[in-house]
């Protein structure tokens, strides 16, 4: 755990470097105490001096790299192997490390989609790599009884075990936080305090600093409506430990209630697969709006939050629909909260994310999947396909058409998965209407590829842009902003529905095709309670 | 790019792919590509990040050079790579060719198509609660870094003072003041009284609050009261320094949305002893955190530029102590390419972490990188006086802080202390290392993330001999 922390700075002068060498006999991986020039680092291309090392996974792992040349014995470290070389009783010149310079040493991770297998984005210590390797790529076998984190490093879970429930500061509104500056910024502008303020604060004072360990029962409830629907719900921590949202949520999502029920009704009910839910909700929440106006004493009440009360819908349909109660805290997405995600516009995620145990299989199921297809096997694809798609464009292939398929209305989880699925499908018909003409893997140039040969396919005239629009010549130059505009033109009127352009095309249309005038998060800048989705 | 790593290879059994991204990493991008079909395969088939980056570039290249046909090639590609629900560098593309997407449209004047207006993002805006503001921070130590090192600095160079006067100029929403508060409190010879001023406009930037500035203000106040500190929370603004009147928060709001550059200017002419009431007796500190970035950096003509006369009136203002923290990344020069791979290869920091410690389909984590992909977008998307996200490096940002007459003062042993005990709070991963400039700097894995340095103005005999050994 602290190796990471302690790594050397990524330019080590090999004036210090030597002169460590020659005091102690050995070289150490530790930061030069004076270097005479410190070369800048630019963010990103850590050392360009760097040697770039790229271990295979049995490499990587492999636990004694550093080998002793006389007697063949293994080391985990190489400060290991060289105190063990000392004790050959080498000569003062064997002594030293065969390599003949100190060149610093980056290493890579093995696994092609990983964000550090670019060099630019090394790490700088073996070590580190390994336990990235094996934190990122590899199993977790180390878990945690009391909160049941699992970790794949055994240092990790150490580390982690020695914190875990030791430290537990609770605010009055019922959250936890195991760091005590998390706990303070939060009691800071918790609405707990704000009314507790108005009562005596010395006695408080005692009770909101006490260090608890980790409570199992739910919290008690911030004001009288929630009392309603606390039982259905168990506020333990959320996928962090230090989220601080805790209960606030359900005060402002109480407030809400008589704007949205009638709309989420709706939303609910497709997802629970029973309408029979809906009126109980409905009948909680109406017997509870009447408490809740009342019970709101901070002078500003925020402004309706659709999230928290779908939340709250979610938690509540969740427990009607399956026994167990997840741990997983009532914040977690839902597509009503018009949150800025492309994931959560296009697929309807739906208000049963993750924890809910119908949907897991499946929702895991896609998300885990990897993207569908290289490049190039869609552009092998789209020669398969040929010309038939003389008319698709880049805009059918990114499902922006007003007849592209309506795939994205539906909010079920299911859909998210059949959508995944049509995404080769989709890219298919782009290349075709590309002009691509990729017939077999033995194409020369990208130039060519993108332009698409002469022979592109079927009778596709080169004059014919990308677009199939026929503007101008093929090729930049003059037609440079006409070509343009018709490639944002033919996106379609109105509001360029940049997600859709950029997210649809992976789920193959859905989500964005049915309104391409409303911006990408749909309406919630202008009716924050929008249940249009549904 | 012209890197000349070279690659060693052990034991590899992926010789080949990487062996291919190292030649197209040695050679200079030429503006209709010259990659082999191979190459062009193996790349896409690992979805290496160096290729993305090439890819990316491509694009911008062919924008700036007006080939709309190789633009849209590219973006072809770049789309089919992309995703939301991929891995880091799946992710970041997508966010990237948005913002490309984005600088297209904008690039043709005739397009039928409305931006919203163009000059604020495509990108939903969200307004979180103070509380959700307050998690939001604490997600991964990125800020509370900064935090941390400011406040301690803060603390230390207070001493002996009773009264306390913070300019703070952040785009947090005041989350950094709590724990300081509560370091005051307990000072063994009791607390300071404290007064905290905040500009009254703020860059349209996320993250988002759903409530006033008066109202964070207000519920500063309502803690510092529960903890027995003095506490004055002003708004600089022209109508006056008393806070919570109504035209105040109108005025406020109007601040926020509208561009950016003018209200700086409003601001600017504030910052003076009287606008400020600054008293003789009070300790003035002045906190820019993620601040300075959004200050223009370009000198119109003769005249200084709008960051440079910044600090020129804050120099004046003579306070104990500037600390300045922001991200380390250099993403102000003018060249479009130049941004995108600084920009890709800083961003994957962030998105890294945050995926390190929050399951895949986290709301949370989906908000922050939403909030990350509108700085992206306005870095690569924009240009002009639109383009507000102008961050310098902390080397860059610390000759300019000695160009305009500033010294730094080194963190104490106490503040380094403080840090680390924080970072160590946060699993492995997160580091910090200390340069040469006295700059206190946040790292990812060993990568730079964020930097923190604190200044004091070089105002001759002005300088109290004291700050040399307290901060």
């Amino acid at each position: 755990m602290g190796e990471l922390e302690k790594s050397s700075p990524l330019t080590v002068p090999t004036a210090s470097g030597e002169a460590s060498i020659s005091s102690s006999g050995y070289q150490t991986m530790t930061v030069p105490v004076a270097p005479p020039k410190k070369k800048r680092n630019l963010p990103g291309m850590p050392d360009p001096e760097a040697e770039v090392i790229a271990l295979s996974p049995k490499a990587l792992l492999a636990t004694n790299r550093f080998v002793c040349e006389i007697c063949n014995k293994g080391f985990q470290r190489d400060q290991n192997l060289q105190l063990h070389r000392r004790g050959h009783n080498l000569p003062w010149k064997l002594r030293q490390r065969t390599t003949k310079e100190i060149r610093k040493r980056v290493y890579v991770c093995p696994e092609p989609s990983c964000v550090h297998h670019n060099p630019a984005r090394a790490l700088g210590d073996l070590t580190g790599i390994k336990k990235h390797f094996c934190r990122k790529h590899g199993e977790k076998k180390w878990k945690c009884e009391r909160c049941s984190k699992k970790y794949a490093v055994q240092s990790d879970w150490k580390a982690h075990m020695k914190t875990c429930g030791t430290k537990e500061y609770k605010c009055d509104c019922g959250t936890l936080f195991s760091r005590r500056d998390s706990f303070i910024t939060h009691r800071a502008f918790c609405d707990a305090l704000a009314e507790e303020s108005a009562k005596a604060h010395t006695t408080a004072a005692g009770s909101s600093e006490a260090k608890a360990m980790v409570a199992s029962p739910p919290p008690p409830p911030l004001t009288p409506s929630t009392s309603v629907v606390s039982p259905a719900l168990s506020i333990q921590s959320s996928e962090l430990p230090e989220n601080p949202i805790g209960l606030s949520p359900l005060t402002q999502a109480a407030t809400s209630l008589t704007n949205t029920t009638a709309a989420f009704n709706t939303g609910s009910s497709s997802n629970c697969s029973s309408s029979s839910t809906t009126s109980v909700f409905a009948s909680i929440f109406a017997s509870s709006t009447s408490v809740t106006a009342v019970s709101q004493p901070r002078p500003q009440p925020p402004p309706t939050s659709p999230s928290s009360f779908s939340n709250l819908i979610s938690a509540l349909s969740r427990s009607d629909c399956s026994t167990t109660i997840p741990s997983v805290s009532v914040i977690e997405p839902t597509s009503l909260s018009l949150s800025t995600s492309l994931y959560l516009s296009n697929n309807g995620s739906s208000l049963f994310p993750a924890p809910d145990n119908h949907q897991d299989p499946r929702q895991y199921a896609s998300s885990a999947q990897p993207p569908a297809m290289s490049a190039t096997a869609l552009l092998q694809k789209a020669a398969q396909i040929g010309a038939a798609a003389s008319n698709a464009s880049l805009l059918r292939g990114f499902g922006l058409t007003t007849s592209a398929s309506s795939s994205g209305q539906d909010s079920t989880a299911t859909q998210w998965n059949m959508n995944i699925q049509t995404k080769p499908e989709s890219g298919a018909s782009v290349a075709a209407g590309l002009g691509l003409g990729l017939a077999s893997a033995g194409n020369s140039g990208l130039t060519e590829l993108m332009m698409g040969p002469a022979s592109a396919f079927g009778n596709q005239p080169m004059t014919r842009d990308l677009l199939g629009l026929s503007i101008g010549v093929g090729g930049g130059g003059g037609s440079s902003t006409g070509g343009l505009s018709a490639l944002l033109n033919s996106f379609g009127g109105g509001g360029f529905d940049i997600t859709a352009a950029a997210a649809t095309a992976s789920y193959g249309g859905g989500g964005g095709g049915g309104s391409p005038r409303e911006t990408w998060d749909g309406p919630s800048e202008r009716k924050p309670n929008g249940p249009a989705f549904f | 790019m012209h890197v000349s790593m070279k690659t060693e290879l052990r034991g590899s059994t992926k010789s080949l792919a990487l062996q291919n991204s190292s030649t197209l990493f040695n050679t200079t991008p030429p503006p209709q590509g010259s990659l082999t079909g191979a190459a062009l395969q193996g790349c896409l088939g690992s979805l290496d990040g160096a290729c993305i980056e090439k890819l990316l570039l491509h694009c911008a290249s062919a924008l700036e050079s007006n080939d709309v046909t190789l633009a849209q090639q590219v973006m072809w590609v770049l789309n089919n790579v992309a995703s939301s629900v991929g891995d880091i560098n799946q992710r970041l593309t997508s966010w990237f060719l948005r913002a490309l997407i984005s600088r297209a449209s904008r690039v043709c004047p005739s397009t039928a198509m409305s931006f919203n207006g163009g000059v604020t993002s495509t990108i939903q805006r969200r307004l979180m609660s103070v509380t959700e503001l307050a998690g939001y921070v604490d997600l991964i130590p990125w800020h509370r870094f900064g935090y941390c090192a400011s406040n301690s600095a803060i603390f230390n160079t207070i001493q002996g003072y009773q009264k306390v006067h913070i300019l703070d100029f952040s785009i947090t929403h005041c989350m950094q003041w709590p724990t300081l508060i509560d370091a005051l409190a307990k000072r063994p010879e009791g607390p300071p009284s404290l007064r905290i001023s905040v500009p009254c406009c703020r860059p349209p930037v996320p993250p988002l609050l759903n409530v006033s500035g008066e109202e964070v203000g207000f519920r500063l106040g309502n803690f510092a009261k529960f903890r027995e500190v003095p506490f004055e929370f002003n708004v600089i603004n022209n109508s006056s320094m008393s806070s919570s009147t109504l035209s105040s928060s109108t005025s406020e709001t109007m601040c926020i949305e509208s561009s950016a550059t003018f209200h700086f200017e409003l601001l600017l002419a504030q910052l003076n002893p009287s606008s400020l009431n600054l008293q003789d007796d009070e300790a003035l500190v002045v906190n820019c955190q993620n601040w300075l970035r959004y200050l223009g950096d370009e000198s119109k003509g003769d005249s200084n530029s709008l960051r440079d006369i910044f600090l020129n009136k804050i120099k004046a203002l003579n306070p104990r102590i500037i600390i300045v923290v922001d991200e380390d990344c250099e993403l102000s020069a003018p060249s479009l390419t130049s941004r995108i791979t600084t920009c890709f290869n800083y961003l994957w920091i962030p998105f890294d972490a945050l995926e390190t410690f929050l399951p895949k389909d986290s709301r949370q984590r989906i908000e922050y990188e939403s909030d990350i992909g509108h700085k992206i977008e306005n870095i690569i998307g924009f240009e002009g006086f639109q383009r507000i996200e102008r961050l310098e490096s902390g080397f860059t940002l610390s000759q300019r802080m000695r160009n305009a007459g500033f010294f730094s003062i080194p963190f104490s042993e106490e503040t380094v202390r403080e840090v680390k005990a924080l970072l160590d709070e946060h699993a492995s991963g997160w580091g910090m290392k200390r340069d040469e400039d006295h700059m206190l700097v946040l790292t990812w894995k060993g990568h730079n993330s964020v930097f923190a340095t604190a200044w004091v103005p070089n105002n001759g005999l002005d300088i109290h001999q004291d700050q040399m050994g307290l901060a």
